[in-house]
């Protein structure tokens, strides 16, 4: 070869690094190489990184352990009850088939091996008997196998959630086993046998996971299935159909055949990688896979990891602040669980989305600002040394006749992953029940999105509502999710219809299962983030389950000034789009913050319970460039901090007193009785600059039997959150203790939300 | 699968230590290639029970000398089997094809803080399939360009193309996450 051709870019480079070259191209690329620093340089790189390759390629998991995959029966995201007398929608595998080829496969392999006479040693039967037993064998193995080719499509249609656990199947005992090599024979009917009991702990550890699903079982078992691979760690090539064909050779093979690999697992790993950053991820992983034996992931749901905020020294850090979060789609994520049977992982339970679930009847603003405070303290019930502050927001009432015009565009993820009763058709009740309590001068379009993104209806007055329902009616599900181009065009006919001072609003109905086109977080956020500085704010309602990306979808809202919900009943639905529409759509504050400065004459220690993820540092709490959280009309926002107050036994780690601080500072008033200051910022929805309201509070001792119901109640709901994340902070209170409190709290209980609360801690006292 | 069965034949193999050692050396590495290929782990299981079924039926000396290797074909050749069946069985899995491209984002943001080997595998599992292959099976089951040739049918040439590609490539993306 001519050495002057070699660059750095000339695979016979690496073929040289790898030691694939011989002879003649060997020693020229060797000659080529002394001459040329860059190729010598070219080729460390190229060897150092086949290191790194080598070495993490040597770190993924082998999948003969019986707990590296499950078996997965039904493919993901989709209702096995659906599969009933319907044309086959997925293969459907069944243990039996595994284990009947599987076991005669190994029992065939056991006796040919076994038939063969030990070498250099006459066997005791001649060749024509030897003859005959193998192919009796052969015989044996083509039945078993066309038994199960006869039963893989009949049992694949049979409609059962839950997997059958057939019998080990005992090993054929007709086998002809020739004496002289019994042992031999035994030697591999164990190794047989080991394979099966392996078999049998698998499937033992898949029906536990399926157990707890117990009524719920058809949506614990699609749940389940879900895991059918580690994530990351396994994603199944996809052989796509742009790939070229020559690529794949092999003579006259179908390369459509190719691409059937099951992109159900690899997009869920797909955007796994893209959906939180690698550390988080990991997190998830590693939470769920404390479940006990059974290793893989229930499921595909992220759920980013969160630890606990700790008590922290008031001396030391006397200000806490946090953005504002009114989304309560945790608390509806929270029900499902339960209501399936299911204790949520603990990463799915927010202890501020399950107490800002609730309506509270703090006092609404008197005069021009947009909200007010309620502050109460009491004792922490859960640990009755420990102070319990409750801080209550309650955001301006606006009715639907006094609130403007309102400019909304649907958009409707309507890709195949969304064919499912709790997802499309929930979908266009929600939004029926939606255009039901719209005015008439109000403004509707729908976009849709799959493959490819469309206008389904241009923005129509809310006065022709027929239009707009026969528009909803005619969506179908089908197609792929192609997120980024909907929420272009959904936020270009905003634009275009923009409401100046009015609700300019997209509302986002998808199971969030972004997987074409723009699907990396960073992407995504970013698309909204820029979209949000037009002034329309964004909506994101979670529909179904199984595929629902919580994060994605929450960090969607965040970035798009906005709210996000999940819809998983009709009931949940009228809550967000019915009763509380007005504050869904109409929003009187964004970017709101609230500071908590804590006097360290009163407050030993403090801890902000939930709002892990919205803490922000204290400077953020004057720039105005740090995004925030927003309040609808008629919202309440509740946050809730434990305190140890001076005297107590502190919890937060302990710090040597300072000794450059100016203690006994002067400046500061260290002899006023205020326990604490809650400072707000906020900006009108239009607005650019933040103000700023104070509101103090002293405590008067007051005890938690004396306190308001909705403290009882805020402080039962947070005390289920941290027994349900089985918090270090949750104390010695138990469910019951819950159930004792939040009764307590009722009081009066509109709209039947607290009640229902109730049952579901009753229920959730059952699974313990 | 295995539809034809093993033909009897008069002699099978003479070494059963070697077969035995080939099984337990061999079937962990075989499960995970053809599970990568399939998605799934059972079947991938499957698959290699069919190879190994497959070689004993095998005529004495005639892949002795290249068993692992022979081994990976026939569980590429049995892995793309069930991918081209489940074709005729999955009439509603359109669509899943279109969403595979989604796995082509941007690298680096995400992994800052990962560990090397995860990050590195996410990287991997970047590559185009056919380099993501080629990759595994030179990097991680050790076999050469031309024993890869002999597995995936394709040219000496065009796996040493292939693993050039993906090599260069994966070195400027350790390059770009290492600020």
């Amino acid at each position: 070869m001519s050495i002057s051709k070699i660059t750095p870019d000339d695979p016979r480079l690496t073929a040289y690094a790898l030691g694939e070259l011989e002879g003649d191209e060997r020693a020229a690329m060797e000659a080529a190489l002394r001459d040329d620093p860059a190729l010598q340089a070219a080729v460390d790189e190229i060897r150092a990184t086949v290191a790194q390759l080598e070495s993490a390629l040597a770190t993924e998991p082998m999948v003969t352990e019986a707990s590296e995959l499950s078996h997965a029966a039904i493919i993901a995201g989709h209702d096995p009850a659906k599969l009933d007398g319907g044309p086959l929608a997925k293969v459907i595998r069944f243990p039996q088939l595994y284990y009947l080829v599987g076991g005669l496969a190994a029992a065939g392999f056991a006796v040919l091996l076994a038939l063969r006479p030990p070498a250099g040693q006459p066997g005791p039967k001649s060749v024509n008997e030897v003859a005959q037993a193998k192919d009796a064998t052969a015989k044996s193995v083509k039945m078993a196998v066309s038994i199960a080719d006869l039963q893989a499509p009949a049992t694949a249609r049979a409609p059962v959630a839950l997997p059958p656990v057939p019998e080990p199947k005992p090993m054929p005992s007709a086998m002809p086993v020739p004496v002289a090599d019994a042992g031999a024979y035994a030697g591999l009917l164990a190794q047989a046998e080991t394979a099966r009991q392996q078999v049998m702990q698998e499937r033992q550890a898949r029906i536990e996971a399926f157990v707890p699903s117990g009524p719920g079982s058809a949506l614990g078992s699609s749940a389940t299935t879900k895991a059918t691979a580690p994530r990351a760690e396994l994603a199944p090539m996809t052989y796509a159909a742009n790939a070229p064909t020559a690529a794949y050779g092999g003579g006259p093979r179908d390369i459509g055949a190719m691409k059937l690999s099951r992109f159900g697992v690899a997009a869920n790993a797909g955007k796994d990688d893209t959906l939180q950053g690698a550390v988080i991820t990991g997190g998830v992983e590693m939470k769920v896979a404390a479940a006990p034996a059974n290793p893989p992931a229930m499921n595909t749901e992220a759920y980013a990891y969160r630890r606990d905020n700790d008590f922290v020294s008031a001396a030391g850090t006397p200000q806490s602040t946090f953005a504002v979060d009114v989304d309560t789609a945790g608390y509806a994520n929270v029900r499902r669980f339960l209501r399936n049977g299911q204790r949520p992982p603990e990463d799915a339970v927010r202890v501020e989305e399950l107490v800002n679930n609730f309506p509270y009847r703090y006092a609404p603003p008197a005069g021009a600002v947009p909200f007010a405070a309620s502050l109460e303290v009491a004792d922490a019930p859960w640990a009755p040394t420990h102070r319990l502050v409750r801080i209550g927001l309650k955001g301006r009432e606006v009715s639907t006749g006094s609130r403007p015009a309102a400019n909304l565009v649907f958009l409707i993820d309507v890709s195949g992953s969304m064919d499912e009763p709790n997802k499309l058709p929930l979908v266009k009740e929600a939004l029926r029940l939606l255009v039901g309590r719209l005015r008439p001068d109000d403004r509707v379009a729908i976009v849709v999105y799959a493959g490819e993104s469309g206008l389904a209806l241009p923005s129509t007055p809310v006065a022709k509502s027929a239009e707009i329902v026969a528009a909803l009616d005619a969506l179908t599900p089908g197609g792929t999710t192609n997120g980024a181009m909907g929420i272009q065009l959904a936020y270009d006919i905003a634009k275009a219809n923009f409401v100046a001072g009015g609700v300019n609003r997209v509302i986002l109905c998808t199971d969030g299962d972004f997987n074409v086109g723009v699907t990396s977080e960073g992407g995504l956020t970013r698309l909204i983030e820029e979209k949000a500085k037009s002034g329309v704010f964004l909506t994101a309602l979670g529909f179904g389950m199984g595929n629902y990306k919580d994060a994605t979808l929450e960090q969607l809202a965040d970035k798009g000034n906005g709210n996000y919900g999940y819809i998983d009943t009709r009931r949940e639905a009228e809550k967000l789009l019915v009763e509380q529409v007005n504050g869904t759509l109409v929003t009187i504050a964004k970017d709101v913050k609230v500071q908590v400065e804590f006097n360290p004459a009163q407050v030993a220690s403090y801890r902000l319970i939930g709002y892990e993820n919205r803490l922000l540092r204290p400077e953020d709490f004057n720039n105005d460039a740090v995004d925030a959280g927003e309040i609808g009309a008629g919202h309440t926002v509740t946050a809730l901090y434990e305190i140890v107050p001076v005297g107590q036994a502190s919890a937060a780690a302990t710090v040597d007193p300072l000794k450059y601080q100016n203690r006994g500072a002067e400046s500061g008033d260290r002899h006023s009785p205020e326990l604490l200051t809650v400072s707000i910022r906020y900006k009108d929805p239009s607005g650019e600059v933040s103000r700023k309201l104070e509101f103090p509070l002293t405590d008067h001792g007051a005890r938690f039997a004396a306190a308001s119901a909705d403290f009882k109640f805020a402080a039962a709901v947070a005390e289920f959150g941290m027994i349900l994340r089985n918090s270090p902070h949750k104390g010695a209170a138990t469910l019951q203790d819950v159930l004792t409190w939040a009764g307590a709290g009722l009081d009066g209980d509109a709209g039947g939300y607290r009640s229902e609360f109730l049952d579901l801690v009753r229920q959730a006292a059952t699974l313990q | 699968m295995s539809n034809e069965p093993p033909t009897p034949r008069e002699q099978t193999h003479e070494t059963t230590g070697l077969l035995e050692r080939i099984f337990a050396e061999q079937r962990a590495p075989l499960t995970r290639y053809a599970a990568r290929l399939l998605g799934d782990a059972d079947r991938a299981r499957d698959v290699v029970q069919d190879a190994f079924v497959k070689l004993l039926a095998q005529p004495r000396g005639a892949v002795d000398d290249h068993m692992v290797e022979w081994l990976f074909t026939v569980c590429r050749n049995g892995a793309l089997d069930i991918l081209r069946k489940e074709q005729r069985m999955r009439r509603f899995a359109e669509g899943e094809l279109e969403r595979a491209p989604a796995a082509d984002t941007r690298p680096g943001r995400t992994l800052e803080a990962a560990e090397t080997h995860a990050s590195v595998l996410k990287l991997i599992d970047r590559l185009p399939p056919n380099q993501q292959e080629v990759v595994r099976l030179k990097f991680q089951n050790g076999f050469s360009y031309k024993e890869i040739a002999g597995i995936t049918s394709l040219s000496v040439t065009n796996v040493g193309f292939l693993i050039h590609t993906a090599v260069t490539r994966l070195r400027r993306e350790f390059a770009a996450e290492r600020p």
